[in-house]
């Protein structure tokens, strides 16, 4: 490696979006036919890291870009209970499909590659398999009524922001850009429980990650504020009355 | 002239220039033939003769435009009405003009000019916070305010008002005294509050700027000029007329000194350089070359930025920016460049604030109550987490204001209490005066319009004997009055 890669360039951070979950569907009996999937097993699951933009005509949520330009490798740690319960992912797609027949949390450990000097990371899934629902309290529906509900998606989206880069890790980043997210609505939009809003809107096929969930989140967030501005201006207003009679009474008290 | 040489000529005898004069009177005669114009009198004709034509035409009458028929033809009718000012709280109707075709219930159409200014208005904890002044006292200040409202910030009428008791020794406040008080407290007040608009937030601040020392040098300024004696104005003017005559000598100066080197030396190029140097250095009153010799001193200043400039030029691009996912940060000067000052890598979403432990339930339930979650967002992008973190200190704001709320509540319970503890016991030993708690009735009344809540329930005798058995639930019925305060604010 030569020497001016190791130097790093100062106020400018790069981040690139990624996702993050697992998507999960029940097994049917043809399924289970093939191989040896124990009988306890209900569902069968895939959890992975994607790019976030998603592929034209693809059957996943995200994965447009090979991330395998900065991630060297993803480690998923399942629940004790599997064989092999850590799974070391070195080449894409960074992912792990599995049967089972409960929910747990995932450990997600993404190393970066060497040039980029960094630690790894670690991120934490919960293995999502019923159905969504409003409230978000677990709710397991019968087999038939899940199965007509269609595959379960759990994404989450995030951004992996490097600050001051390695020069030379700066240029591989910027060899690769990302896939912009697209602009425009065309699947279901993914779900997720920061926004219970948007469960009707999830259904009926893959999701896909866009822009306009951006921006439909910080119109809700600018909503919010407009409403607790309004509220604080409120109390406060109240308060001054308050202070007023409490002034009032004090006089009263004093005088007496 | 001609006249004078023909003369000559005639007196010296010299023949052959005779023929001109001759042509003249007869040119002459058919002129004199001319009818005299009209609108001239005789006299002044045969004065200016024939060259009268262009005269008369412009003495004649003079043709004007025709007028322009505003009205649209016809004739408008006007209507004496009585109507209502909607901006006057009084119901005082007066009468005006008003066209006939306008709609009688149409509302005056100048009634929305009379704009009040906001009131500002403090809580006594933001005052102790934000706006205490070792000048001014809390009670001055609201004089100050309540004036302001009143005179519609006509600062020379409330200057005029002004009239607040103050010790023997310190001296009147001046008008700027005044209005920089009244000013900085809206500042402070604008700055410590929460908006939901942050560019409604700066636009006020900066309607509410006063530079007390600037105005008032703006002041002493204008007086000087206003007291000059005629004399200092002379010479005022005397020296504005020699820097005038110097600025020419100068450059009557330098030009010929320009002309002399082009001639001597030759010299055509790096000519204007010279030039230049000088016109910078010289007296000039000129402001733009002002400014361009102030330009020179700008590049003096050593470059702070210096690592910037050694990025490659391909960075310098915003859309490449947003394609690549690129934000830049001020570098700052400060930090080391070791590897313990590194910001390591992280997600965007770990970075999300976090609601200080001992009031983060509240908070948490307030922004439940409006569908989000205070920990996770859908999309953790920049602008989305930073609009997360201004929303929670909102909602933080929010809570402490309640704290408050809460608190008073509490201390107007216990002085409630107290005062009727106390009352108790005075009617229990038969000396209290009616009189004085009649008077603190009126008093209640007159200030909350609530007077219902216990004066009402002194009335009589009875009443009092019924009281006093029902000593322990009295704390309830106080209870009961911050509520109603808040179902009053609400309407208003």
């Amino acid at each position: 490696m030569s020497n001016d890669g190791k130097v790093r360039v100062r106020g400018l951070s790069i981040f690139r979006p990624i996702i993050y979950g697992n998507t999960a569907t029940l097994l049917t009996t043809e399924d289970r036919k093939g191989g040896n999937i124990p009988p306890d097993h209900t569902h069968k699951w895939t959890v992975a890291v994607r790019s976030a933009a998603s592929a034209p005509d693809s059957d996943i949520v995200g994965g447009a870009d090979d991330l395998s330009y900065f991630i060297k490798r993803v480690t998923f740690k399942l629940h004790d209970t599997y064989t092999n319960a850590t799974r070391n992912i070195d080449k894409p797609p960074f992912e792990v499909s599995e049967t089972g027949w409960g929910e747990f949390e995932i450990q997600i450990r993404i190393l970066f590659i060497t040039e980029a000097g960094e630690k790894p990371m670690v991120l934490y899934h919960h293995l999502k398999l019923h159905p969504w629902t409003v409230t978000g309290e677990p709710e397991i529906p019968p087999p038939e009524v899940a199965l007509k509900m269609g595959p379960v998606h759990s994404w989450q989206y995030d951004e992996v922001v490097f600050n001051d880069p390695f020069q030379n890790f700066l240029n591989i980043l910027t060899a690769h850009p990302p896939t912009p997210l697209p602009t425009v609505k065309k699947r279901p939009v993914p779900f997720h429980l920061a926004n219970p809003g948007s469960l009707e809107a999830s259904r009926g096929g893959i999701p896909e990650f866009t822009r306009l969930m951006e921006k439909e989140e910080a119109a809700r967030l600018e909503d919010a504020k407009k409403k607790v501005a309004a509220e604080q201006e409120r109390w406060r207003n109240i308060l001054i009355e308050k202070e007023k009679e409490l002034e009032q009474l004090r006089r009263r008290v004093n005088n007496s | 002239m001609a006249a004078s040489i023909a003369d000559v000529r005639s007196a010296l005898s010299i023949p052959g220039h005779v023929t001109p004069n001759r042509l003249q009177q007869v040119k002459k005669q058919p002129s004199q033939s001319v009818k005299k114009p009209e609108g001239i009198s005789r006299e002044l004709y045969s004065l200016i003769g024939p060259s009268a034509p262009s005269l008369a035409a412009q003495l004649a009458k003079p043709r004007l435009k025709q007028k322009p028929n505003l009205g649209g033809g016809g004739k408008v009718k006007w209507e004496w009405r009585n109507f209502k000012n909607g901006a006057r709280s009084d119901s005082l109707e007066l009468g005006h003009w008003v066209k006939a075709s306008v709609d009688p219930d149409s509302e005056y159409p100048f009634a929305k000019y009379n704009v009040q200014p906001t009131n500002y208005i403090w809580s006594p904890d933001e005052y102790a916070r934000h706006l205490e002044d070792p000048e001014w006292t809390q009670e001055e200040t609201e004089y100050l305010f309540n004036l302001v409202q009143e005179y519609d910030m006509r600062w020379f009428v409330i200057f005029d008002r002004y009239e607040y008791p103050r010790g023997e020794k310190e001296a009147g406040r001046a008008i700027e005294d005044l209005k920089e008080r009244y000013f900085s407290v809206c500042r402070k007040l604008i700055r410590n509050r929460t908006w939901a608009d942050e560019n409604l937030k700066t636009h006020l601040q900066n309607l509410m700027q006063y530079d007390k020392d600037r105005e008032q040098m703006r002041k002493r300024y204008l007086t000087s000029l206003d007291n000059r004696t005629p004399d200092q104005l002379q010479e005022e003017e005397a020296l504005f007329i020699e820097i005038k005559r110097l600025e020419q000598n100068e450059r009557k100066f330098k030009r010929e000194r320009e002309e002399l080197l082009r001639i001597i030396a030759g010299i055509e190029a790096g000519l204007p350089d010279i030039a230049d140097e000088d016109a910078s250095v010289s007296l000039s009153l000129d402001p733009k070359r002002r400014k361009k010799g102030m330009d020179f001193e700008i590049p003096a200043t050593p470059i702070l930025t210096a690592p910037v400039m050694k990025k490659p030029q391909s960075y310098k691009n915003a859309a490449h920016d947003a394609q690549h996912c690129i934000i830049r940060n001020e570098p700052s000067g400060t930090t080391p460049a070791t590897k313990a000052a590194h910001t390591p890598s992280y997600m965007r979403s770990y970075k999300l604030p976090v609601p200080k432990a001992a009031i983060a339930p509240r908070v948490t339930q307030i922004l439940a109550e409006l569908g989000i979650q205070h920990n996770r967002l859908v999309m953790p992008t920049k602008d989305n987490c930073a609009l997360l973190e201004s929303l929670l200190e909102t909602t933080t704001a929010l809570v402490e204001t309640r704290k408050v709320v809460d608190k008073a509540d509490y201390e107007i319970k216990v002085l409630k209490s107290q005062l009727e503890v106390r009352e108790n016991e005075d009617e229990g030993d038969g000396t209290a005066s009616v009189g004085e708690i009649d008077d603190s009735d009126v008093f209640e009344t007159q200030k909350n319009g609530r007077g219902e809540s216990i004066g009402s329930t002194r009335s009589t005798r009875n009443r009092k004997l019924c009281r006093r058995s029902m000593s322990t639930s009295s704390v309830d019925t106080s209870v009961t009055l911050p509520v109603r305060a808040v179902k009053r604010q609400k309407r208003a």
